[in-house]
């Protein structure tokens, strides 16, 4: 039993921290030891403690009594991490490039940046240069802006992850430190004395603990621990020690980034080589190399998945989840099985008197939190009797000034138990100041841990009764023993056989339901034995403590929360597994986990089993038991395939006494078997846990810092409930992340398809590098947004949640519908508006394939059309930008089907309707944005973009409307055959 | 802990990466069964096809609503760019090396084919001075002005084969691009200047640069089968002082509507070009 005041810490050996060492149990073996021994262990003095110098000593050596604050990644690493992660490494290539090829144009040319060759050559080489003067300035101009994207996306991250994490700051700020001994899961004050009382040193009574705090009474102690070796010490290395793993939508990402990476790199080396082989000089190459991966790198793409994240998770705070990780937000989405604390998660953390027991009677009190529960028959006089009994004989009383407030919500000062009494008295009979004003207090004896009682003596209420009342209240059996009569219908009857047993009965049944029980008696005292003014002694004892009048029995517990129950049914038909965590004992865990349906009624534990048969526990079949509860003590004996076969075959599982290691090691066993593993918790015993589940949850108003740190969600209002809101918006975050990326992969394939067809049949560019740069981060960005407001298609809290081994972000069907199918759709709409253009300015198509060498070749001022026109140079390449619009607009019509089409999975549009208003302000946005580009003055020099003519805008109108039909046929056919091919080969 | 996790998954991966290529058990050939590969195979190939009918289709119409005798949009050129011949804009040669400048004349030899006096006899002798309208015949074509290579005298090519090469006075030919429907008003020429302090003779074929107005309008490849472009050729009469030095020519269309000034595009009613001789 320590304190901060007196110095000595604990030898420790070697400073090398096992992950494996910090998961067993704490090492602490001090409690058994005798004083002395522990005297000499640590060369200190029981009286006058350590020698400064010594102190000074074990203060060099040990360091301060401080815990190590966990490592933060340094600000810049993780600016870095966002410039260079993800699809910027391949568009930081892609300027290297550009730039590399501008630089080998500046050294081997005097005068890159003019349009005349100053120096005489000879004839070939000066039209060699000539025609890669138009590839190699814009190759300046490109290194630019592509370095510009790269980091303005880059900077854009950073920001959103930086301003997600200064809401975690302020709210630290928000909430007011919470004292709760949070170390072992108790919500009640333990008594200390100097005996060991159990070898586990989290059970013995004779070691306080870093971190906690004493509420009442002194002590003086010897302190063994300091610093991170302590108890706490170790949990806060551990759990800022763990490995956390990728969140699911990370390695989601991830996977999708490999998939286009690898299609950008394939394609660019492809045709890097196919360049080569055609004759193009390998600087043209490179620059065909550019545009490909320019054109295949959806560059807006990573921007909107931070949006879609950070829109769901400010839509998740307004529901009270607060999320501190951006990424967390689908996690929960995602989540196969929930290991949730008790104390503070399920329950209202907050002893409640449930039951009462009186004439003979269990009656029911209102444990709600609203007080909207059904109340019962309070006109009995033993109930009265009762009411004055626990109201006299507690210490407990309101804090003042907080009339305004509901009683249930008022603080009280005085232990959970008393304050349970005296609401529930309060409630039911008016205020207890009056109560205990009008009786007068005479003499107490406080509760001590020998008498198990507490007694006190009052004046009676009625003036002329100069009698003394006594009340008490204690653990039934020793009140029992006191008594010999019982107050039945209010009348004192003597107390019989029969009414022992129908004490006994309640006193097992209420024990039973895991609630704490208290017995009351009072007696008024014989006036002629103990006059007014009589003194009572209560050292040494001078007055009547038996021969009693037994009134009643009152239990209570910590009551689950209302919205638990609901919510648990929620996550059970969600597919999702709840497993209760919890330091509490066994049987109160038990009573909670029935009372929230975690335990669903009907299932039994192999204990049960064996009640009901009568037989032992060991001839019990396990595979017939769904529930199981597991004792901590138990958990410590188990091998992993034994823990692995629990998880595995009991679908609803309660661990009981449980110590923060045992909890990470539950955590880790659910991981094993695949399962993706929310934990919720509020206490710095849950935040190893916490730290290695998928989505650790913390509770905003009652949990740890320590917990909240390790945490990558916050419930605000510590409700359970929150949970299922968490879930709802993780699945469905994920089914539109899917929707979005569909729409923004399919505009990749009109991206790409012209520069292909540039480099083979030698047309005039059709789509320019920056017009794909408008397109992805300008016209698509929106719309892409806009998906992510998408209401689900169906109840998706009726089905199971992913696999993700299975169920990827993005998958083959994804792909072969965006990029084989409507990608190519939409392609075609583009090269329509191509053809259109050229050939209603003279080129007719037939004519322009292998034009290409004449088209980009400075020199040649008087290049012919399909009717006989001649054209400059500059005159031609008008034209060209005004396909590129022309192309740009026709993407952003055929996008306008693909954004429609994309609103639904499975459903037709007509079924999801047209409700989604950010996304119809996106299709004017793009729109509108679209003409901006073409038609806004200055647009020619600062993107070559010309204006079109309107009839070019229609071109594309046919392939969008294709693209609608087709896809609504493709829904009706997945609609109309469940699993058949359709959906099997394009259902993503 | 660690390890023992990650071997048991290293080796299902190894196993997986050969099965994804091909797995004998399932007889799957990169994730697909044979016949799952022809049915989706088969799928696309009808797919595409359908899309390439369907874009057959839609250029159809776009081929219905096309003339063919002139473009549907002509204001991406409203005037016409300057070229000379031979198509070099940079010409270095040495007067007194055929080989050096055979290149010249051979190139301006080939261009004049076109303007022989066997393929000009069949074009019409117009009046001069004035547009050369014709109506909408029945049968569209349209007749062409006549111009002869003579018409270009001393840089004919006819008189002095080398086109003045070989004495060190080059000629360089100007033509003005064809442009439908082009009437430019007043009465165009050629002007050259060198961008230098002492000016240098130049003679210019026909007489003063002039463009004349009967090759007008251009009625397009189809209908005006025979037309030819106005020529207008320069002769720089240069002098000792003149050789080996570089000379920046600029040829610019005057005295009509026709733009010569454009910021952008330095070729439109405009042409500059280098020219160095060496003795």
């Amino acid at each position: 039993m320590g304190d901060k005041d007196d110095r000595s810490p604990k030898k420790k050996k070697g400073g090398t921290k096992d992950m494996d060492d910090l998961k067993k149990e704490v090492p602490i073996t001090e409690h058994k030891m005798s004083i002395e021994e522990v005297c000499r262990k640590f060369q200190t003095d029981i009286v006058q403690g350590l020698t400064n110098a010594k102190a000074a000593e074990f203060l060099i050596r040990d360091g301060p009594n401080a815990l190590t604050p966990p490592p933060t990644t340094p600000e810049w690493v993780k600016f870095c991490r966002q410039l260079f992660g993800g699809f910027s490494v391949l568009l930081w290539i892609g300027a290297i490039l550009c730039l590399l090829a501008y630089a080998i144009q500046a050294a081997t040319e005097d005068d890159p940046a003019g349009d005349n060759v100053s120096n005489p050559h000879t004839h070939a080489r000066t039209y060699s240069h000539l025609a890669l003067l138009h590839l190699i300035n814009p190759s300046l101009y490109l290194g630019i802006v592509l370095t510009a994207v790269v980091i303005i996306t880059g900077c854009f991250s950073y920001f959103q992850e930086a301003k997600s994490s200064k809401i975690m700051e302020s709210f630290k700020n928000m909430v007011p430190q919470v004292d709760n001994s949070s170390l072992t899961g108790e919500s009640e004050p333990q008594s200390r004395s100097p005996d060991c009382t159990h070898d586990n040193p989290l059970e013995t009574r004779n070691v306080a603990f870093f971190s906690t705090n004493c509420v009442e009474g002194t002590a003086r102690g010897l302190v063994i621990c300091t610093g991170d070796r302590t108890v706490m010490g170790r949990i806060a290395t551990l759990t800022s020690g763990l490995e956390t793993g990728k969140t699911p939508i990370a390695k989601e990402i991830e996977h999708f980034i490999h998939i286009i990476t690898g299609v950008a790199v394939f394609l660019g080396i492809t045709f890097f080589i196919l360049a080569i082989v055609l004759g193009y000089t390998w600087l043209e190459a490179v620059i065909f190399l550019i545009g490909i991966i320019v054109a295949n790198v959806p560059e807006g793409l990573l921007a909107t998945v931070t949006v879609c994240l950070t829109l769901t998770a400010k839509r998740m705070a307004k529901k009270n989840c607060l999320v501190k990780n951006l990424e967390a937000v689908e996690t929960l989405g995602s989540t196969s099985t929930i290991c949730s604390d008790k104390t503070g998660t399920l329950t209202q953390n907050r002893m409640t008197v449930a039951h009462m027991w009186f004439d003979n009677q269990i009656h029911e009190a209102d444990t709600t939190e609203d007080q909207s529960g059904a109340s019962f028959d309070k006109s009995s006089v033993t109930w009265l009797s009762l009411a004055r009994v626990a109201g006299l004989c507690n210490r407990a009383q309101f804090k003042g000034g907080q009339d305004p407030l509901p009683i249930l919500k008022r603080d009280v000062a005085g232990d959970a138990s008393e304050s349970a009494l005296l609401k529930c008295i309060e409630l039911s009979c008016g205020s207890v100041r009056m109560m205990r004003d009008k009786n007068k207090k005479v003499a107490e004896i406080p509760f001590n841990s020998t008498n198990k009682y507490q007694l006190s003596v009052h004046e009676t209420e009625d003036p002329n009764d100069n009698r003394y009342l006594l009340v008490m209240k204690g653990a039934p059996e020793r009140i029992l023993d006191r008594c010999t009569t019982i107050l039945i219908q209010g009348k004192e009857q003597p107390m019989d056989e029969e009414l022992k047993e129908a004490f006994q009965n309640a006193y097992m049944e209420l024990g039973g339901l895991g609630e704490r029980v208290l017995g009351f008696c009072h007696l008024l005292l014989p006036e002629d034995q103990y006059p007014k003014g009589f003194a009572f002694d209560t050292e040494d004892v001078n007055f009547q403590t038996d021969n009693l009048c037994f009134v009643g029995l009152m239990s209570m517990i910590d009551p689950p929360r209302a919205a638990v129950p609901d919510a648990v049914g929620k996550c059970r038909s969600a597919g999702i597994k709840v497993i209760m965590v919890t330091g509490d004992h066994p049987i109160t865990a038990k009573a909670i986990a029935k009372g929230v349906g975690i335990i669903s009624e009907g299932n039994e534990t192999v204990e049960d089993i064996a009640a009901r048969l009568n037989i032992p526990v060991s001839q019990v079949n396990p595979r017939d038991a769904k529930a199981c509860v597991i004792h901590g003590t138990d958990l410590k004996d188990l091998s992993q395939d034994q823990m692995d076969d629990i998880l595995r075959n009991h679908t609803e599982i309660v661990f009981a006494r449980t110590s923060p290691q045992q909890k990470l090691i539950i955590v880790e066993g659910c991981q094993r078997l695949g399962a993706i593993v929310a934990v919720t918790g509020d206490g710095v015993n849950d935040s190893p846990a916490l730290k290695k589940a998928d989505i650790g949850v913390a509770m905003g108003i009652s949990g740890s810092d320590v917990s909240k740190q390790a945490a990558d969600m916050i419930l605000l209002d510590d409700n359970f409930a929150s949970i299922v809101t968490g879930v709802e918006e993780g699945r469905l975050i994920f089914d539109n992340l899917k929707k979005s990326i569909a729409y923004t992969l399919t505009s990749n394939i009109p991206e790409i398809t012209p520069f292909l067809f540039f480099i083979i049949v030698n047309i005039p560019l059709p789509l320019g590098t920056i017009t794909i740069l408008c397109i992805d981060l300008g016209t698509d960005m929106v719309p892409a947004i806009s998906l992510a407001y998408e209401t689900a298609e169906s109840d998706i809290m009726k089905r199971q949640p992913r696999n993700p081994f299975r169920d990827k972000l993005v998958n083959e069907r994804l792909i072969s519908i965006a990029y084989g199918q409507i990608g190519m759709i939409q392609a075609l709409g583009g090269f329509f508006s191509y053809f259109v253009i050229l050939a209603e300015n003279g080129f007719l198509p037939s004519f322009l394939v292998g034009i290409r060498l004449n088209w980009d070749d400075r020199s040649v001022n008087d290049l012919e059309d399909s009717y006989g026109q001649q054209w400059t140079y500059e005159q031609r390449k008008i034209v060209e930008f005004t396909c590129h619009t022309a192309f740009f607009v026709s993407i952003v019509v055929v996008q306008w089907a693909d954004v429609i089409i994309c609103k639904t999975r499975r459903n037709s549009v007509f079924q999801q309707g047209m409700r989604n208003k950010i996304l119809i302000f996106g299709l004017f946005e793009e729109t509108a944005l679209a003409a901006f580009l073409s038609y806004c003055p200055g647009m020619d020099v600062a993107l070559r973009m010309y204006p079109l003519k309107p009839t070019w805008w229609f071109c594309a109108f046919p392939y969008s409307f294709l693209i609608f039909v087709y896809d609504e046929v493709r829904k009706l056919l997945i609609r109309r055959n469940p699993g058949g091919w359709v959906e099997r080969e394009t259902y993503y | 802990m660690a390890s023992t996790e990650d071997k048991p998954a290293s080796k299902e991966n190894t196993s997986s990466w050969k099965d994804s290529f091909y797995n004998p058990r399932t007889g799957e050939v990169l994730g697909r069964t044979a016949s799952s590969w022809a049915l989706i195979l088969l799928f696309y190939l009808v797919f595409y096809c359908f899309l390439a009918g369907m874009f057959a289709l839609t250029m159809w119409v776009l081929l219905l609503t096309l003339d063919d005798y002139v473009p549907k949009y002509r204001d991406r050129v409203p005037n016409p760019g300057l070229v000379i011949r031979p198509n070099a804009l940079d010409m270095y040669f040495n007067k007194s090396d055929p080989l050096k400048y055979a290149q010249y004349v051979q190139h301006l030899e080939t261009f004049l084919q076109g303007y022989n006096d066997t393929e000009q006899e069949k074009n019409e002798d117009c009046p001069q001075g004035e547009y050369f309208m014709q109506d909408d015949s029945a049968d569209m074509s349209k007749k062409a002005c006549r111009f002869k290579r003579g018409f270009l005298s001393l840089c004919s090519g006819l008189s002095d084969t080398n086109f003045g090469y070989s004495e060190g006075k080059p000629c360089v030919l100007l033509k003005m691009n064809r442009i439908i429907g082009l009437k430019p008003r007043g009465d165009p020429y050629i002007n050259c200047t060198v961008k230098r302090d002492n000016p240098i003779q130049m003679q210019y074929f026909p007489s003063e640069g002039r463009i004349d107005k009967m090759y007008f309008p251009y009625y397009g490849k189809k209908a005006h089968e025979n037309y030819v472009q106005p020529l207008v050729a320069v002769k720089l009469l240069l002098t000792k002082e003149d050789y080996n030095k570089e000379l920046p020519v600029e040829c610019r269309v005057e005295g009509s509507d026709l733009r010569n000034n454009d910021e952008r595009d330095k070729f439109l009613g405009r042409v500059t070009f280098r020219i160095k001789v060496v003795e």
